[in-house]
């Protein structure tokens, strides 16, 4: 009962998402005209075997609230169908539907568990969904050769250590056969684009943090992606390190103009950087609230209306850990 | 109070730019100076060997063995020299430097593509491992009197030996280095469109080179040991297992030392010069040194 009562408000949410209604009217005059969203989560449902271990992805993630989610799955058996049933899985996703415009900056946030990686990694083609799609420019979207236009950024940077800078920059452009030179010169721009044009030539060990995760990067940008899946690529760095690297992520969507999915449990970094604000429930499995922000960038997080939002996605977890409580 | 973190910042990551550049140049010429002679490890070989020399010398001076059994290092040097002016140690060692090049570049050749098969065949993967790891541990030497019967005295008696004796380690060093490819580096290069043969070639093969090095360097010893014992046994015409063999009938007691001591140079300036500095270079360039040193 709780369970159906809490999608319907789901429902009610996504359609009220918008913050006034002109807005909204706005936003569907656009959508009728030049609507076709580069990326279409069309309807994901997904859930992990645990007995099988084949899903390494957001392992770390879905641990943390394992113990209450299989205790809720004891009390009442989930209500979709096409969700397998066996008492080891545990459901991640829930039908999540997302549309997203070219050029735009995403930010999803989510408590851990909630599986906003698992979410990232479908959309990227690197995990399957039980069910549902993903279009890339109303195409459904293979999982394997034109995965190159949905690049992740990985929260460790998975640059190569046989490689130098310059050759991590270049792997994706020689995987795809460019000729040696143009590959070169694109590395070059990208490399200049996050700075680094000085230790093109340094190997990967003898990077900061920082730069590590400039070079992945200077990487996904080199192959030219439709969109940019950024899986809490700032996590484990420091905080100036991190306020650089937002400032120049920005300064990066504005020069290229690409469409970026980025996932953070970090509300800060979300509200800072994100047109649209994509708040994922681990109650839900789905898509819980939608904030959109037009205020310029780079943002005063101390604003009065970021603050506003904060509280009000603050106030989303804190219902769900209630619920979550309850259970 | 922003700005000033900004500026914090900025300075932070200069000095952390500078840092590194000074790094990358000391680590180049650390790297460089490793592989220069340093004139304190130069003495110190040169003492080591001068006890080593005086100690021998002394003892074959107080005659504790008779003068045949126990030669003194002079009487080694002479037999090295006529070893040298008849050329028997010259083909010798030509002899079996290229047994151990040919037995090992077979090995390598074979073991590396039954490793990758039995990376690609699950189940044939987990009998074959443990299968191997048997046959790892079993006396090469054993294989000698399997090889005459079936093969006789020849080159390739020698060479069956050699490969069975390394092959195995180079099987199962590629298998489990192929393994333990970190599962990061293979999604990051697959979201970038690699697959197939170029996710093979240009990720899972330099992601696993650390491993194979060190695995191909232990069945390097492993081929040199049974080389020696099967030239040994296996009598041919020439070689320096063959060469210590005639001294042991001969009763030559330097020839055999001087052989000896050939072998124990080969096998040091191999070790040494090619796998020592191929890790090395490997290492450096992953960063794996850092922690050493």
């Amino acid at each position: 009962m709780l369970h159906m009562a809490l999608i319907e408000t789901s429902y009610i949410n996504n359609t009220n998402n918008n913050n006034s209604q002109q807005e909204s009217q706005e936003q569907k005059k656009q959508e009728s005209l030049d609507f076709i969203p580069v990326v279409h989560v069309k309807d994901i449902y997904k859930s992990f075997d645990y007995k099988n271990n084949k899903n390494n992805s957001s392992s770390s993630s879905s641990t943390t609230n394992h113990n209450h989610v299989s205790r809720q799955q004891q009390q009442q058996p989930l209500k979709n169908p096409r969700t397998s049933l066996s008492t080891s899985s545990h459901e991640v996703l829930n039908g999540v539907d997302l549309k997203i415009r070219k050029g735009e900056f995403v930010t999803i946030v989510g408590p851990s568990g909630c599986g906003k990686s698992t979410l990232l990694n479908i959309i990227a083609g690197l995990d399957r969904p039980d069910s549902g799609s993903v279009l890339v420019r109303g195409a459904v979207a293979s999982s394997d050769a034109s995965s190159t236009k949905r690049i992740m950024i990985f929260q460790e940077g998975a640059l190569f250590p046989w490689l130098n800078v310059q050759d991590n920059v270049e792997f994706g452009l020689k995987i795809t056969k460019m000729p040696k030179e143009t590959g070169h010169r694109v590395a070059d721009k990208y490399i200049e684009m996050v700075g680094l044009s000085k230790f093109s030539e340094s190997f990967v060990y003898q990077l900061s943090g920082g730069m590590k995760q400039r070079v992945a990067i200077a990487r996904a940008l080199a192959i030219e992606p439709e969109v940019l899946l950024m899986d809490e690529p700032f996590a484990s760095l420091d905080v100036q390190t991190r306020d650089l690297l937002h400032e120049e992520l920005v300064g990066i969507h504005k020069t290229t103009g690409k469409t970026i999915l980025f996932v953070t449990h970090n509300i800060n970094e979300a509200i800072l950087l994100g047109d649209r604000i994509i708040v994922l429930s681990s109650v839900l499995k789905n898509i819980k609230k939608e904030f959109r922000i037009d205020l310029p960038r780079p943002r005063d997080p101390e604003s009065p209306k970021l603050y506003e939002i904060k509280k009000q996605i603050l106030r989303e977890f804190e219902g769900d850990l209630q619920i979550a409580k309850r259970r | 109070m922003l700005k000033e973190d900004n500026n914090d910042n900025e300075n932070a990551t200069t000095s952390t730019a500078a840092g590194i550049v000074a790094g990358k140049s000391s680590g180049r010429s650390g790297a460089s100076k490793r592989y220069r002679l340093d004139i304190t490890d130069v003495a110190n070989v040169v003492l080591f060997l001068a006890v080593f020399v005086g100690l021998w010398q002394l003892l074959s001076i107080l005659e504790v063995w008779p003068k045949t059994l126990f030669p003194s290092p002079a009487a080694v040097a002479i037999s090295i020299g006529e070893l040298i002016a008849n050329n028997s140690l010259a083909i010798g060692i030509g002899t079996t430097l290229w047994r151990l090049t040919a037995g090992f570049a077979i090995s390598i050749a074979m073991g590396g593509i039954v490793g990758l098969a039995m990376v690609k065949f699950q189940g044939f993967g987990k009998t074959m491992s443990s299968f191997a790891v048997g046959l790892l541990t079993f006396p090469s030497i054993a294989w000698v009197p399997f090889s005459i019967l079936l093969i006789g005295f020849n080159d390739f008696g020698i060479l069956f030996v050699v490969i069975m004796a390394s092959v195995f380690s180079v099987m199962i060093s590629t298998y489990s280095a192929v393994r333990n490819v970190p599962p990061i580096y293979i999604r990051a290069s697959k979201n970038m469109g690699a697959h197939g043969f170029a996710l093979f070639r240009h990720v899972m093969i330099p992601a696993a080179t650390p491993s194979l090095i060190m695995g191909i360097r232990q069945a390097w010893s492993f081929a040199w040991h049974a080389l020696i014992g099967a030239e040994m046994l296996i009598t041919t015409l020439y070689g320096l297992g063959h060469i210590l063999a005639v001294g042991r009938e001969f009763n030559d007691m330097s020839q055999i030392i001087a052989v000896m001591i050939t072998v124990f140079v080969i096998g040091l300036l191999f070790d040494r010069i090619i796998f020592l500095r191929l890790e090395e270079k490997v290492r450096f360039r992953w960063g794996l040194n850092q922690h050493a040193e």
